[in-house]
């Protein structure tokens, strides 16, 4: 009885004919931690794309003469064993590693929906002859074939594309298994067999009227996969087997830990990317917990 | 039970078949082969070379290739690697007890975290407690291990000075002495905490929507109407049901130790096989690189076989599709 009345009380305070997305929109903005990880996320991604206009340095450059230096003077947050300015290279590194993310992301999602929404729509023999596909994929271990792809086409391709393309192919199982969950679950409605009764094409109904449906899932699941793959190319950078070291990332910058006495001695040579690393992954997984509840009817925020 | 379980390990001959002919193939891709492990490095005399080559089966048509290399690999025989110049399955035999250790610690760790975790959480939900957990929790599995990791690095071994940060064991220790156990504990307890941090979370959310969703249950009422104490309530009748969906999480912490053992092994260069992996991948020692990648894929899939049939023993439902 309470939910009741709680329910009806909050009907009264919105405006009456609000589409779902509206009142999505409006649970997020009220969400506090979600707006600050935004802004965050935000001023990141702009700074990045705007690198080349805050800084002036040199990326490539190595200056024997400048060599470690600790922060404070000419170099913001220091320079690092090849005397290059840490600063500098934190802007373009989030670059890269913002790229990878963003662009895994998108294919990945991109694959993951079309595998999942024709395995759940067709159901029967294609259901099973994909789904035996995603199955086959997730059994991979992630990192061993990631390393091992890119030692192969290392050299044959540009080196960000490699990893781009690798990252992609090994991580929209799980995906593809969420979204043909959902489109079973979606495809029972009467809404569809009225769809195909009238003679919709099956691409019809499902970009038309099964996808928009699921669309909140697929939005949550991009952001939890944004994070994740982002904490993947910094992995491998940091592992050494991510971007080329020529290019700076973020977890290129942090592989440099690796050398015990710079993880020692002079911490404001990896510090910096782990610290802006550990911020950018928690405020984006802020943002899909904000949107997995903003998305989810039965909370009342 | 016996017949669902038959099932599952017949459904995956075919996965299993078809990650032996990528990690094959994959391993045809690489640049060079793994010839220049078996033979003599100082001979190079061009009709040498060849002879060996075709001894050793390198010009043979691929599917026999292929079947030679299962035979092998089924007998335990992975080559020999280019860089120690000594059977695979040797190196592989010497780093496996350290992974071993190394992720049975971490699985320890995550269970006793996970367990006074999860049980206080769901014993005081939507308390100071509840959300602390809750939010450490979070940050468990928002942070990278391998940050975790460095961080650890920093701050325990270098400016506290609490533990080591490399190897498994003090060199010089007699094997089997109690000093030499002590020192292996030493060396693994700060991998294994970054290692075991990683799957606590997942653990201890579950174990606490699951308390807070059993204690609203009848079975629940009846034992508190009868006068049992609470703590008896939440330690025995609750728990015992609790832990039961848990254990299908074990297959997959499998997995989820394979791909953290690289990073964190890396990290504490701690020798194990993660750590061996990486090196025959940075020096081209092509056959214990196969061996490793072929073997945790083989983990993998057991990992996950043992999942599938531990949601079978749960759930007795899933058995009938």
């Amino acid at each position: 009885m309470v939910n009741v009345t709680a329910n009806e009380m909050n009907r009264q305070e919105k405006p009456i004919n609000m589409s779902p997305f509206a009142i999505a929109r409006r649970k997020f903005l009220r969400n506090k931690l979600a707006m600050v990880s935004s802004f965050f996320l935000l001023s990141v991604i702009i700074i990045s794309v705007l690198a080349p206009y805050i800084t002036t340095q040199d990326i490539t450059k190595v200056n024997i003469s400048q060599m470690s230096l600790e922060p404070g003077g000419e170099h913001v947050l220091g320079t690092d064993k090849s005397g290059r300015d840490v600063f500098t290279r934190l802007l373009y590194g989030g670059r890269i590693s913002l790229l990878v993310g963003v662009t895994c992301t998108f294919l990945v999602i991109l694959f993951g929906t079309i595998v999942g929404s024709i395995a759940g729509f067709y159901g029967g023999f294609v259901d099973g002859l994909l789904m035996r596909f995603t199955d086959f994929v997730l059994n991979f271990p992630f990192l061993v074939f990631v390393i091992v792809l890119n030692t192969i086409l290392f050299g044959i391709v540009n080196g960000l594309w490699v990893l781009i393309g690798v990252i992609s192919l090994l991580s929209w199982g799980g995906v593809a298994r969420i979204v043909r969950s959902k489109i079973l679950a979606e495809k029972e409605n009467e809404y569809i067999l009225a769809a195909i009764s009238i003679g919709c094409k099956p691409s019809k109904v499902i970009m038309k009227h099964l996808l928009p449906n699921v669309l909140s899932t697929i939005i949550v699941q991009a952001t939890v996969t944004f994070a994740t793959l982002i904490v993947a190319e910094s992995a491998l950078g940091f592992l050494g087997f991510g971007v080329p070291q020529s290019i700076p990332s973020w977890g290129n910058m942090l592989s440099a830990s690796q050398e015990a006495d710079v993880l020692r001695d002079k911490p404001w040579i990896w510090m910096p990317p782990a610290i802006i690393l550990t911020i950018t992954i928690l405020s984006i997984n802020f943002i899909g917990e904000g949107l997995k509840d903003a998305f989810n009817p039965k909370s009342n925020r | 039970m016996l017949k669902y379980t038959i099932r599952r390990i017949i459904g995956m001959i075919p996965m299993l078949l078809l990650i032996s002919i990528v990690v094959f193939l994959l391993a045809k891709a690489m640049p060079g082969d793994s010839l220049s492990g078996e033979i003599d490095p100082n001979n190079t005399n061009p009709e040498y070379i060849a002879e060996m080559r075709e001894k050793l089966g390198y010009n043979d048509p691929l599917p026999v290739q292929y079947f030679d290399w299962v035979k092998g690999f089924v007998q335990g025989d992975f080559g020999k690697s280019t860089r120690y110049k000594m059977p695979v399955s040797d190196l592989i035999m010497e780093r496996i007890p350290n992974t071993v250790f190394l992720g049975v610690s971490s699985l320890l760790i995550t269970y006793i975290l996970a367990f006074s975790m999860g049980i206080f959480a769901g014993r005081k939900p939507y308390t100071i407690g509840d959300h602390v957990i809750g939010g450490l929790n979070y940050l468990g599995l928002a942070i990278p291990s391998f940050i975790a990791g460095v961080f650890a690095i920093y701050i325990f071994s270098f400016n506290l000075g609490w533990t080591p940060y490399a190897g498994s064991v003090e060199v010089g220790l007699q094997e089997g002495t109690l000093d030499y156990w002590l020192s292996r504990i030493h060396h693994v307890i700060m991998p294994a905490i970054v290692l075991g941090a990683l799957a606590t979370a997942s653990y201890t959310q579950f174990l606490r929507n699951d308390i807070i969703e059993n204690s609203r249950k009848d079975f629940v009422r009846t034992a508190r109407a009868k006068g049992t104490a609470t703590s008896k309530i939440y330690n025995v009748h609750i728990l015992r049901n609790s832990i039961i969906p848990l254990i299908t999480f074990l297959g997959f912490d499998i997995a989820t130790i394979i791909s953290g053992a690289i990073i964190t092994e890396t990290i504490f260069t701690y020798p194990g096989i993660g750590q061996l992996f990486l090196n025959s991948v940075t020096t081209n020692d092509y056959p214990t690189m196969m061996a490793i990648t072929m073997l945790l894929s083989l983990l993998t899939l057991v990992g996950n076989l043992i999942a599938d049939i531990l949601y079978g023993v749960v759930d007795p439902r899933i058995r009938l599709d």
